[in-house]
């Protein structure tokens, strides 16, 4: 058996290790255009705030490949795919031949079409490359456009720095797509605390400036600075999957099936370039964050070595952490109106408590966790995760899962009525306490 | 797969072993009477639950902290089958926290580290077992669930 995969993070190595799991001799090469293997892209902000030094930045040790007996072909590009031929060109001029590949190709950072958005200055923060080039940038003054997670914590990166920074988010809130109004307003006042200047519900125009940007011209103002981070989402890198003739979803990701194939027999997709199904938005949906392609990753390597295993679906999981000085953990929908695929059926309930220090709420569709929000006390928000995950009915246990001191235990009865879907050996252990 | 039980005819819930875990494994002066007093304050590892439950990590065959983290600090001992955090590289970012199926990592702010129970695994053998005064929790060998084919 000969195994591609091309890309290096999260799903192409998480593949490897499935893959290594029950096929200790075939021949892995593995392809991806980062010169520096092995870092975690999600660390970038922490590299750029110089608490990370590079080699802290390594989610796997230097000798991965070498310990799990994979060819790496660093700083190669694979230019073409030909799913027919089974066959793969790359831009060393070679050509290589597979069994089983997987596209783990991952996102490229979206330039957003602004008017003298190609002046120096400005940049993304996707790639190593930009986290260098953000890192050795000269000034004193900062415009960070859009307000992500990557948004976020670029800004609170360029503080820690020294460096005054602007926050600027053409929605009506920070991290839209994270937090519900009020989660983000507690989050947006913590950000407000470290000094930085959030601005919402405006647009940046236009980059001033003769070579090198000094300016950012919104509707309501001109913000002057000395550099740009471009934060306004990723795009699935496509190229090859495109070029191959795979299947596209609605959101340009790669349509894989259960299995994480794509529709063509033996080419792979996982993490941020896959679109899979959602459990929480029950359609298809890009989930581009790190779990999700870890065990994305992790399912098209078992199946990619032969072992038939379904992936249960993704869902969106975001946890700001310490960086902001407040955990906050949300996952699934965080708005009933954002779900897809509803029939007039459809029942939904939004759940909220709101104390002086935290915030929860929960989105249930039809009795099932959909979406939770935690702010402040987050330690149990992975028992939320799971409930979400298995999609069991949990209509008569909404004030148990509300109450702060709800801990696993509690949810013994809500296991025990679907002992089907809790078949793990850590459930049906606890299960078979007789608690 | 070694796993801890809980014996739930023997548990008092007397929370011993949450006491023993905090002064012994969390605490710096490994002292009770210091224990109590330390900033921060020591995080047990061990949670009494429920009605009387004592639950820690249970080390899960396929770990979804283990795909979540995302520099490598949860790691697993590959001869014991032992999930821990590597502290000094833990960057605290609650990703383990976000999705660990039984709310057991703490997500400590005040020492900036995902603390769990990792079974004692430099000790050899975990204090919580050790000091039950009933003899309740136990190390046992995990069932195979799995359906047999035969």
């Amino acid at each position: 058996m000969q195994y591609i995969i091309v890309g290096g993070s999260a799903a192409a190595i998480s593949a490897v290790e499935s893959i290594r799991s029950l096929d200790r001799d075939s021949r892995i090469d593995l392809f991806s255009d980062e010169e520096t293997p092995l870092f975690s892209r999600v660390l970038l902000p922490y590299y750029v705030a110089e608490e990370l030094s590079k080699p802290l930045l390594n989610f796997r040790p230097a000798d991965f490949f070498e310990t799990n007996r994979v060819t790496p072909h660093l700083g190669v590009k694979v230019t073409s795919l030909n799913g027919a031929t089974k066959t793969v060109k790359t831009s060393d001029g070679n050509t290589y031949t597979f069994d089983k590949l997987l596209l783990a190709t991952g996102g490229r950072a979206i330039v957003p079409p602004i008017p003298g958005v190609d002046k120096e200055g400005i940049s993304t923060l996707k790639t190593m490359a930009d986290a260098e080039k953000i890192y050795h940038m000269q000034g004193k003054r900062a415009v960070v456009i859009g307000a992500g997670s990557i948004g976020v914590e670029a800004c609170i990166s360029l503080t820690r720095r020294g460096i005054k920074a602007t926050l600027l988010e053409q929605l009506g809130q920070v991290m839209p797509t994270v937090f519900d109004a009020e989660a983000a307003q507690i989050v947006r006042k913590r950000i407000e605390d470290l000094g930085i200047e959030v601005f919402t519900g405006e647009k940046a125009l236009k980059f001033t400036g003769d070579k090198r940007v000094t300016g950012v011209v919104t509707d309501n103002r001109e913000i002057p600075c000395d550099m740009v981070v471009l934060s306004v989402g990723v795009r699935p890198q496509t190229e090859l999957a495109v070029q191959a003739g795979l299947t596209l979803g609605d959101m340009k990701g790669i349509r894989v099936d259960e299995t994480m194939q794509t529709s063509t027999a033996d080419i792979y997709a996982a993490g941020d370039v896959a679109e899979t199904h959602d459990i929480a938005r029950n359609t298809w949906f890009l989930n581009a964050i790190w779990p999700c392609a870890f065990e994305q990753g992790h399912f098209a390597g078992l199946n990619m070595a032969g072992q038939k295993t379904l992936y249960p679906g993704s869902y969106r999981r975001n946890s700001i952490g310490n960086f902001i000085g407040i955990p906050a953990i949300s996952m699934g929908v965080t708005h009933a109106e954002s779900c897809a695929m509803t029939s007039d059926e459809d029942e939904f309930r939004e759940i909220r408590v709101r104390t002086k220090d935290a915030y929860k709420k929960l989105v249930l569709r039809n009795g099932r966790v959909i979406g939770a929000i935690l702010v402040g006390q987050t330690q149990k928000a992975g028992l939320m995760s799971i409930l979400l995950r298995k999609q069991v009915n949990v209509a008569d246990s909404i004030p148990m899962l509300m109450s702060d001191r709800l801990n696993f235990m509690d949810l013994l009865p809500i296991l025990r009525r679907n002992a089907d879907q809790f078949s793990e050996p850590e459930y049906k252990e606890l299960m078979d306490t007789g608690l | 797969m070694k796993v801890l039980m809980v014996d739930k005819e023997k548990c008092t819930g007397c929370h011993q072993c949450e006491l023993w875990c905090g002064t012994e494994i969390a605490s710096t002066s490994r002292e009770l009477a210091r224990a109590i007093n330390e900033a921060p304050q020591p995080v047990p590892r061990v949670y009494v639950e429920g009605q009387k439950f004592a639950l820690q990590c249970r080390h899960c065959e396929n770990a979804p902290c283990l795909d979540a983290c995302p520099n490598g600090t949860m790691r697993r001992d590959p001869e014991t089958g032992l999930v821990y955090v590597n502290e000094p590289t833990c960057i605290a970012c609650w990703m383990c926290v976000m999705v660990c199926p039984f709310g057991i990592i703490n997500p400590s702010s005040s020492m900036k580290v995902a603390i769990k129970c990792d079974r004692c695994r430099s000790m050899g053998y975990p204090i919580c077992a050790e000091v039950c005064p009933t003899g309740a929790l136990s190390i046992v060998e995990r069932k195979d669930y799995r359906k047999k084919k035969f």
